[in-house]
């Protein structure tokens, strides 16, 4: 019976069309995906994993393969296997099988595994198509090695089977429990948020381990597996199944066969299916008119009065409308999905804001921005499939007949439905403004600013519902039938998420779009408010007249083809129709010039390929100049006028500029950018303007009549003007004056002396499209002729500096050094700063209504200025400025200032950066971090940062490197050794052991997805942040605990007096080795050269550990076996294990978390038995516990210890 | 009143449903009879707007139906042959909306009417109930309710006793036998009975043809004294069948009994019978 059973359905299924349409849309969507991986699209700037990373590489493959089944694939799992029971009872063949014979374990089984079957022959086709796509010609042969067919067996056996069993035995279940349609659905969609949503929250380091076993997919697990895999690793491993994914297969596998047993037991061979949720009876006709005669009699009637005017339509809207909100309310699903939001919520918002583990204040932005975030997908899906509902309401439930004869026009119908989504859409808002509202009190936190949740909610976000609601119930209404509107709304929305803008190229053409918004406590929404109502202007009117034709092509009636209904919406009746359609139209074209008008005529709109186009032609030309003789800037003296309403500045200035070559110089090269207006421009030598090339950067060649001879100096004066005009394409935030938080920095508007070859193309890749050859990332550390620049500003060594800075009455206008003079003049805010030592050519301009705290430390004056209402954490910046102070004072050198100040401007960018004595410091990290001391594990991170900052005062300030590879290291890895050090000062080893252990985390996730290739510490490139802070940090902290506190920071004392405040040449990663190795005793040279000179990786673990009593006195002994490899790695990441004899720590802990004792020993690679003893009880022993070695697998670096029971 | 004038329908798939289709029908209740797929609905649903003819004209006073669906609508009074309901939604609540659909703003006058209505069709003690659950028959009284909503002076009435058992049909029928004074209602029904027992004037069609036209008694009349009837066997039907006009043959009481259409006596043991609508109906569509 089961064989027939099985042979009937697999031969039912693969008869039906839809199976085949499965199989090609998987097939086409792998195609298209493997294409796109492969690199066909040479236009598009996608590298989806990884440069180096081959396109069919195993991980890949499994990514992709994987992807596409766990997403598509499902649906059409739940399509199929959901169905293949359901489908007997829309029929209504079920009265027959029912009443067959058949078994229930025939019946059940046999449906379930023919449609498992036919599922997974549907998903072969993934496989299929990314093959073929790969074996096309249009793919980038650098991006393919040579075919296996391994990756692919390997995904179907380890992921693809086990998944779609898994996944077919939970729907197939729910399909025999609900027999409905929509709960099947409607569980899909739970099952796609659930996971989501687990797969977002469990992210943080400890929670890796629960949430690779929790994922039913089991791509955590595999993510828990190659999460440090290198490039090379990632192109030659293959996920295998053991450990997390092997108990993750079996977990699910077991879940599943348990599912089968209730939805198995709950089934039975009944017509209805057992009520879960409420019981429906039939009412019994008990009248008894059968023989008394009963007529209507329509004379009896009460008179009504009616009317079918516009005003009375409105009336019926309103009432229809309020019916149809009730309907929507009194949905058992929407409020299974509310309650599921609510839940859900919940839970995204234990996760709001984190940075280092650490998370905000609930801030109103952080959890509107938190809360919709993670509920917009959610919405979105409600959205699409209420919008199906309700369009499809009166047919699905045949109640069109009698409602389609009804004297309603078209427009009320449309309308009320419309109303019934926007208040569902409502709905959902409020929750999330509930939701916010709660998740801010239970943690304490009162400030609730109902406005701008509001603001937000109704604002923004409702807007872009809405649009999406018209459209989707436009879609509805064309294609004429439920499903396949869902499917071409669906495939749409992702079309206009992702590749609309790539295709495109300008957001007039992707739906529903605005330049972006972001809030700032210090700006509002600023400058933002303007531009994204006009687009959504645009886009309203579009859909205003999406809406007319939606009710004018309204399916009415028993004949629906689109055709018949366009010849109705023709009708005379419906002029009025047609007039609104017309002054849609109209505005929709007009907002469209208006904005074209803003972004492409008073603004320059560029695609990233004519950006390119722009500097690789700058390059072309002018490159040629990059070593022409050049003076450097060795004065400034600016005044800067801000107007933060016009968004504008206004500068005057002289810049002092010196030859300090060997050569005279004819002509000077002055670099601005191209919005900069030029008002006047003039050297005190009689000079003529020979080239101006203002296409993209104002490239300007004067020739002086008299040439500069070495050591000549002029002056340069300019009067200079940035004017914002209208709007851009995308969101601008920095760089040029805001209403409230103006940030700038001279390299935005100012000009700058000869050829700056920071604005070439950098990307290799980029660079072949626009024909130009192969670029280093960075020049040679041996290129001794870019000694004679430093890294950071090409036209200059050290200036002295003088600025004077006007804003409007209300704000507080900043630049680097001491507030010489404060007055108003003429209804403008002026400030007079000079410097009274010379600085970098590097300083900024910041303007903002401010509130000031200020304290006095040792004679510096150490201020804040913030944004009112951000005083959480200014004690730990103070703390931060005092203590690093003190620290780089007695280990480093002399502050060379006699002041800090912290400048907060608005979130537009999440960094804090340190010019001369002057700290602009982002809103968004710091300000509004919730540090909590009782934890033993916080990061403190205001206090880091400001601590990182200023340690730049002397790492970039004091001593800069030279313009070659490495130098960044001179600054960031050196500033955040400082900063780690203040810390360990300040809160002690344990608590900054988490702070490492992130550190080292993101040290290795990062190199996994290095791009071009991973470099030494000595010769980092720019670009290597995860080198630069996260190795830089953990090699320096080292190697402070190896050669000691004193003769490491004696060391970089020497370093400092060396170098600092020294004009050309400028020192090199070369010169600090060298400095560092003079101070390293020559047991510990291995570590300098490991550190800086090699890619190390260690392997360290520990494989046994007992503890004895000791049979003499009341110690212990702890016998350990440790296991230590050493690796090195080559820049793709390839990995050789060495010979080793190193230094590594073992530790004692007492209990969990208390380090009670740390020996040094010389361990050999490979095992070595030891015993250390110990004189009170130990807890656990730890092989490198301080976290010195960069070790790939830190959780099998302890063990706990057991035994030690004293025989009696 | 309604003057429906050569009327065509051919539907994509080629089935022509109406074929040149007359009729004019004037106030009371006009009994449209004919067999499943006759094209009855069909032209119900083209009087009630729902779908348009190929050509033809559709009149009802100075409304031309097919240009001016929304003036109709206005005075139109539609039960369909087929409906569902809302789940969950009750009697009252569902003629509450229909009723301010057909343009009733007023709230007080709305309730009145739609408790006199519920009244009127039995329903009252039931108007609160979930439609969902009504037993066939309260549906169909339902059903007129609502099409009774807003003074309607064209009914439709497709198929109302379709399915229904005979109480229901005969309570059913009883409630329509009133409603037809003073406008025009069409009642469409494959029942020959509901007919006879409710119509005054007459059309049958088939074959989406209108093949006969006329008041039921009158037609009934003119086949009085014409129609006779035999017990044959089952196997000489076909012999009566190209011997006489045959209007039927039925089973009854386990043997056959054809029944023909004669001027005249024809002898043969044929018995003479009382003419009957049916038997009109049948001579039509044979």
């Amino acid at each position: 019976m089961f064989v027939s059973i099985f042979a009937f359905e697999v031969r039912r299924l693969t008869r039906t069309l839809s199976t085949y349409i499965y199989f090609f849309i998987l097939f086409a969507v792998a195609f298209l995906l493997a294409l796109l991986a492969g690199g066909a699209f040479p236009g598009d700037q996608t590298v989806m994993f990884g440069e180096k990373v081959y396109a069919n590489a195993p991980t890949v493959i499994d990514q992709l393969v994987g992807g596409i089944s766990n997403f598509i694939g499902l649906i059409i799992v739940v399509a199929v296997i959901g169905n293949a029971i359901l489908k007997d009872f829309s029929s209504n063949i079920y009265t027959m099988i029912f009443t067959t014979p058949v078994s229930k374990f025939d019946y059940l089984c046999g449906r379930f595994s023919a449609s498992l079957f036919v599922c997974l022959l549907i998903l072969t086709a993934p496989a299929l198509g990314i093959m073929l796509g790969y074996a096309t010609p249009w793919v980038n042969p650098d991006k393919i090695t040579a075919f296996s067919l391994i990756p692919y067996a390997l995904t179907y056996v380890q992921t693809i089977i086990p998944n779609t069993i898994i996944t077919g035995v939970i729907f197939f279940a729910v399909s025999l429990i609900s027999r409905d349609i929509f709960v099947i659905w409607l569980s899909l969609v739970i099952f796609l948020v659930a996971r989501g949503v687990s797969n977002s929250i469990v992210g943080s380091l400890e929670n890796q381990t629960i949430a690779a076993l929790l994922d039913p997919m089991g791509n955590l697990a595999k993510r828990a597996m190659s999460k440090y895999w290198t490039v090379d690793q990632d192109n030659h491993l293959y996920y295998s199944m053991r450990g997390l994914f092997l108990a993750n297969r079996l977990i699910w596998l077991g879940m599943a066969g348990i599912i089968w047993s209730i939805g198995y037991y709950y089934f039975s061979f009944t017509s209805s299916p057992r009520k879960l949720l409420f019981r429906k009876q039939k009412l019994a006709d008990s009248s008894k008119l059968t023989f008394v005669p009963s007529f209507i009699n329509r004379n009896a009637l009460p008179a009504v009065t009616r009317s079918f005017t516009t005003g009375a339509n409105f009336k019926n809207l309103w009432g229809l409308s309020i019916n149809e909100c009730l309907a929507l309310w009194r949905n058992i699903y929407f409020r299974i999905i509310m309650l599921f939001g609510v839940v859900f919520l919940f839970i995204a918002s234990t996760q709001v804001g984190k940075i280092y583990d650490v998370t905000v204040y609930p801030v109103t932005y952080k959890v509107v921005e938190s809360l919709a975030g993670t509920f917009s997908l959610f919405m979105v899906i409600v959205i699409i499939m209420f919008s199906g509902e309700l369009v499809w309401k009166s047919r699905d439930f045949r109640m069109s007949n009698i409602l389609d004869s009804l004297p309603v026009p078209n427009w009320v119908f449309y309308a009320s439905k419309m109303a019934g989504l926007i208040f569902m859409q409502l709905l959902l808002l409020a929750v999330i403004m509930i939701c916010g509202i709660i998740v801010q009190l239970f943690k304490g936190y009162t400030n609730f600013e109902i406005l701008l949740y509001v603001k937000y909610l109704l604002g923004f976000y409702f807007i872009d519902l809405v649009l999406l609601a018209v459209l989707s119930v436009f879609i509805q209404t064309l294609v004429n039938n439920k499903y396949l509107g869902y499917f071409i709304i669906i495939l749409f929305y992702i079309w206009n998420l992702f590749f609309a803008q790539l295709v495109l190229k300008h957001k007039l053409f992707v739906f529903s779009s605005d330049p972006g918004f972001e809030y700032s406590d210090m700006n509002g929404f600023g400058h933002l408010v303007f531009p994204y109502y006009v687009f959504k202007i645009y886009w309203g009117a579009f859909c205003i007249l999406l809406a007319v034709l939606s009710s004018l092509l309204w399916a009415r009636g028993s004949e629906n083809n689109l055709k018949l209904r366009w010849t109705h919406a023709l009708n005379k009746a419906n002029r009025a129709s047609w007039a609104v359609a017309t002054i849609a139209l109209l505005t929709f074209m007009a907002a469209g010039g208006y904005i074209y008008y803003n972004t492409n005529v008073l603004n320059k709109f560029r695609t990233e390929f004519q950006q390119e186009e722009l500097q690789a032609n700058y390059e072309k030309k002018f490159k040629r100049f990059e070593f022409a003789p050049q003076p450097k800037i060795t004065d400034v003296q600016v005044s800067v006028d801000i107007f933060p309403s016009e968004r504008n500045l206004h500068t005057t200035g002289t810049f002092v500029l010196k030859n300090k070559s060997h050569f005279a110089i004819d002509s000077v090269h002055v670099l601005l950018p191209s919005s900069i207006k030029v008002n006047s421009l003039s050297f005190s030598r009689q000079s003529q303007l020979q080239l101006n090339d203002s296409n993209g950067y104002s490239y300007r060649i004067y020739k002086l009549a008299q040439a500069m001879q070495p050591g000549d100096t002029i002056t340069l004066s300019f009067n200079i003007d940035m004017i914002t005009k209208g709007f851009r394409e995308s969101f601008t935030g920095l760089s040029r004056p805001l209403y409230n938080g103006t940030f700038v920095n001279n390299q935005d508007f100012l000009p700058a002396i000869g050829y700056d070859p920071n604005f070439e193309l950098s990307d290799n890749n980029q660079r072949k499209k626009h024909s130009l050859g192969y670029r280093p990332t960075a020049n040679a550390i041996t290129d001794t002729a870019q000694y004679q620049r430093n890294v950071f500003t090409h036209d200059a060594d050290f200036i002295t500096f003088d600025a004077t800075v006007s804003t409007v009455p209300d704000q507080t206008a900043m630049a680097p050094g001491y507030l010489v003079k404060e007055w108003t003049d003429n209804g403008r805010h002026y400030f007079h700063y000079k410097m009274d030592k010379p600085i970098l050519n590097f300083y900024s301009f910041l303007s903002a209504r401010y509130t000031v705290k200020k304290e006095v430390y040792n004679g510096i004056n150490l201020e804040i200025y913030y944004q009112k209402g951000h005083e959480y954490n200014l004690d730990r910046m103070f703390n931060g400025m005092k203590k690093s102070l003190q620290y780089y004072t007695a280990n480093f050198s002399p502050y060379q200032h006699k002041q800090v100040r912290i400048l907060e401007f608005p979130r537009y960018a999440t960094f804090a950066q340190s010019f001369p004595n002057t700290i602009p410091f982002s809103e968004g990290i710091g300000f509004i971090a919730d540090v909590d001391d009782s934890s033993k594990e916080d990061v403190d991170y205001p206090f880091y940062v400001t601590a990182h900052e200023v340690a730049h005062q002397w790492f970039a300030h004091q001593v800069i490197g030279a313009n070659v590879e490495g130098s960044n290291m001179l600054s960031e890895s050196l500033a955040q050794y400082g900063a780690i050090m203040v810390m360990e000062k300040e809160y002690g080893e344990d608590r900054l052991r988490k702070f490492l252990h992130i550190e080292m985390d993101n040290y290795l996730r990062s190199r996994a997805n290095e791009a071009e290739k991973e470099k030494t510490l000595e010769r980092v490139d720019d670009g290597q942040q995860y080198i630069l802070y996260q190795k830089g940090g953990i090699v320096m902290h080292a190697l402070n605990k190896y050669m000691g506190e004193d003769s490491l920071n004696h060391a970089l004392k020497r370093f400092i007096e060396r170098y600092a405040f020294q004009g050309p040449p400028y020192p090199t990663t070369l010169d600090l080795v060298a400095s560092l190795r003079q101070s390293t005793p020559d047991s510990l040279q291995y570590f300098i050269t490991d550190a800086f000179e090699k890619i190390t990786i260690y392997d360290n673990k520990i494989t046994e550990a007992h503890l004895d009593s000791n049979k003499g006195g009341s110690k212990y002994i702890v016998n350990v076996t440790v296991d230590s490899k050493k690796i090195y790695a080559d820049s793709t990441g390839k990995e050789t294990p060495v010979p080793s004899n190193d230094y590594i720590e073992i530790g004692i802990y007492n209990d969990k978390t208390t380090l009670a004792q740390v020996q040094r020993y010389k361990l050999k690679g490979g095992e070595t038995k030891l015993s250390i003893p110990v004189s009170k009880r130990p807890y656990k022993v730890v092989i490198d516990p301080r976290l010195l070695l960069i070790d790939k697998k830190l959780d099998d670096n302890e063990m706990k210890l057991e035994g030690g029971e004293k025989k009696k | 009143m309604l003057q429906i004038t050569n009327l065509s329908k051919t539907y994509p798939n080629g089935v022509q449903a109406l074929k040149d289709v007359t009729l004019n029908i004037s106030n009371g209740m006009f009994g449209l009879l004919g067999p499943n797929g006759a094209g009855k609905s069909t032209l119900m649903r083209t009087i009630a707007t729902l779908q348009d003819a190929d050509s033809g004209t559709i009149m009802f006073g100075d409304i031309d139906v097919s240009k001016q669906k929304q003036e109709l609508r206005k005075v139109l009074g539609y039960l369909p042959q087929e409906f569902g309901v809302y789940p969950k939604v009750s009697a009252e609540e569902m003629l509450h909306y229909i009723a301010r659909l057909k343009g009733i703003a007023n709230d007080k006058e709305r309730k009145e009417l739609v408790k006199a209505l519920l009244e009127q069709v039995n329903l009252y003690n039931h108007r609160s109930k979930s439609l969902g659950g009504y037993s066939g028959g309260m549906k169909q009284r339902f059903g007129i309710a609502q099409a009774l909503i807003g003074n309607p002076k064209l009914i439709i009435v497709d198929e109302p006793t379709a399915g229904l058992d005979p109480a229901e049909r005969l309570r059913f029928n009883n409630l329509l036998s009133e409603i037809g004074e003073n406008i025009v209602v069409i009642l469409s029904t494959h029942i020959v009975d509901d007919v006879s027992e409710l119509c005054k004037d007459m059309a049958i069609i088939a074959g989406g043809k209108v093949v006969q036209r006329g008041n039921p008694e009158e037609l009934v009349q003119g086949l009085e004294n014409k129609v006779w009837s035999k017990r044959v066997g089952k196997d000489e039907v076909s012999h009566y069948q190209s011997e006489y006009k045959l209007i039927l043959a039925k089973l009854s009481g386990g043997s056959m009994k054809v029944y023909i259409n004669n001027d005249t006596d024809p002898g043969d043991g044929f018995k003479p019978e009382h003419a009957t609508l049916e038997d009109i109906y049948f001579s039509n569509i044979s």
